[in-house]
């Protein structure tokens, strides 16, 4: 699909999501209209973890095969991923300071996104600091992959380590979803409406990339 | 003849350990460190004292950054002394891992067996379990040194080699480090972790062991 397409659908549903947003959903019980903040948080999160996961497949497609598209593809994700993570950080912050009285208090979900900051950080300065570019391909898609191993660890053990103030997941532990029907339909719409942005800017990063911009 | 497997990393073990305790360059930087660190820690606390786990990040704190003062340089020094080249093309790159990771471990033993026991007489620490810490520690070191030869390896030819290898560190070894902390902290006496914590730390040291091994192959063997 064409650049165009993709920007137009992106800006259709992006308008979309704030009207519903806006006009439509419910306040949310105990968070009051400041549940609105969450359709912004969500999504860019979502993409923050998207990103990284896309990172390290094609760090390891780069390893099976090397050629230049897996590795843009790679390092414009992972750049992504970091202006995603920022998002999520900053956004996840000013809820925590509403809700809880504190930008930061390392609850589990705030060490992870960091953790996940401090990834998306090492990796960009790993690939400034290496010249060859093979070498530099090469490195950082084992650094890329070797940082996956810490998801088991902020997924299973850290909720375990630290007590939580974070709302519940959309997807509670029982596996089923606890939520108001208009909430959860523009909740998808707007997790939609993030990774389309992504895979449109990815894509146009990747060709910037390789044009050498 | 070919060496096999375990007399492969038994040999690039006793290299590493030759040429570490003849230069002895990587071991005194970081237990001067630590010392340096220790030393400033409790001038500035003026014989107050800190809660169990404040103690226990401060140790670890220390033990993280003076383990990066000589961990760090398990590859570059081959790198800068040109053999490096030579143990590609003699060695085989599991051998080179495990037997330059072996020797990490014992460089982060003999750092911890040197801080520790200072650490305690410095900021007078009372241990409750003795065999809690040494497991935090035992399982502690074994993670930074898994995770360290290989983050070594991946940054042999880059342009600020010291600091980016906190960087590239930190993140990945924050699985161990934070049990590494809670575990101490219960040791001296504070409430909480217990052998669950060691397990888990346990199985991601382990992780990172093998995540390092298969990793590795695609470094050593560049096209």
């Amino acid at each position: 699909m064409r650049d165009s397409y993709l920007w137009g659908l992106a800006a259709l549903l992006t308008a979309g999501v704030i009207y519903a947003v806006f006009f439509i959903v419910p306040e949310a019980m105990g968070l009051g209209p400041l549940v609105r903040i969450a359709f912004f948080h969500i999504p860019v999160a979502w993409v923050a973890v998207i990103a990284f996961f896309v990172a390290a497949f094609y760090g390891a497609r780069y390893l099976r095969s090397p050629s230049p598209r897996a590795d843009a593809l790679s390092a414009c994700s992972a750049r992504l991923g970091l202006v995603f993570t920022v998002l999520a950080t900053a956004s996840g912050s000013i809820f925590s300071k509403l809700t809880w009285g504190a930008y930061w208090n390392w609850d589990p979900r705030q060490t992870t996104i960091f953790v996940l900051l401090l990834i998306y950080g090492a990796y960009l300065t790993l690939r400034s600091a290496i010249q060859d570019e093979a070498r530099r391909a090469r490195v950082s898609a084992i650094y890329s992959l070797f940082s996956v191993l810490t998801v088991p660890f902020l997924v299973f053990i850290i909720p375990r380590l630290y007590f939580s103030l974070h709302p519940t997941p959309v997807v509670n532990a029982r596996g089923s979803v606890d939520m108001d029907a208009v909430m959860l339909y523009t909740l998808i719409a707007a997790l939609i409406d993030a990774t389309l942005i992504y895979i449109t800017l990815l894509r146009r990063s990747v060709r910037a990339h390789r044009e050498g911009f | 003849m070919k060496p096999s497997a375990w007399q492969g990393i038994c040999l690039v073990f006793r290299k590493e350990l030759t040429a570490g305790l003849r230069f002895r360059a990587a071991w005194a930087a970081m237990l001067m460190f630590a010392l340096t660190t220790l030393a400033c820690a409790s001038m500035a606390l003026q014989g107050g004292s800190l809660e169990p786990r404040m103690q226990a990040a401060l140790l670890w704190i220390i033990l993280f950054f003076a383990s990066m003062a000589g961990a760090d340089r398990v590859f570059a020094d081959e790198s800068t002394a040109g053999t490096l080249l030579t143990l590609r093309v003699y060695g085989a790159s599991q051998a080179v891992l495990l037997g330059k990771l072996c020797y990490t471990f014992f460089l982060l033993l003999v750092l911890a067996a040197f801080t520790v026991p200072l650490f305690l007489v410095f900021l007078d620490v009372t241990v409750k379990e003795p065999l809690v810490l040494l497991g935090a520690v035992l399982l502690g070191t074994g993670g930074i040194a898994a995770a360290g030869t290989l983050i070594a390896a991946l940054t042999t030819d880059a342009s600020t080699h010291s600091g980016l290898f906190s960087v590239l560190m930190l993140p990945v070894i924050l699985p161990v480090f934070l049990p590494a902390i809670s575990l101490t902290a219960s040791s001296f006496g504070a409430d909480g972790a217990g052998s669950p914590y060691l397990g888990a730390m346990a199985l991601y040291d382990a992780i990172l062991a093998v995540g390092a091994s298969v990793l590795f192959d695609s470094l050593w063997y560049e096209d």
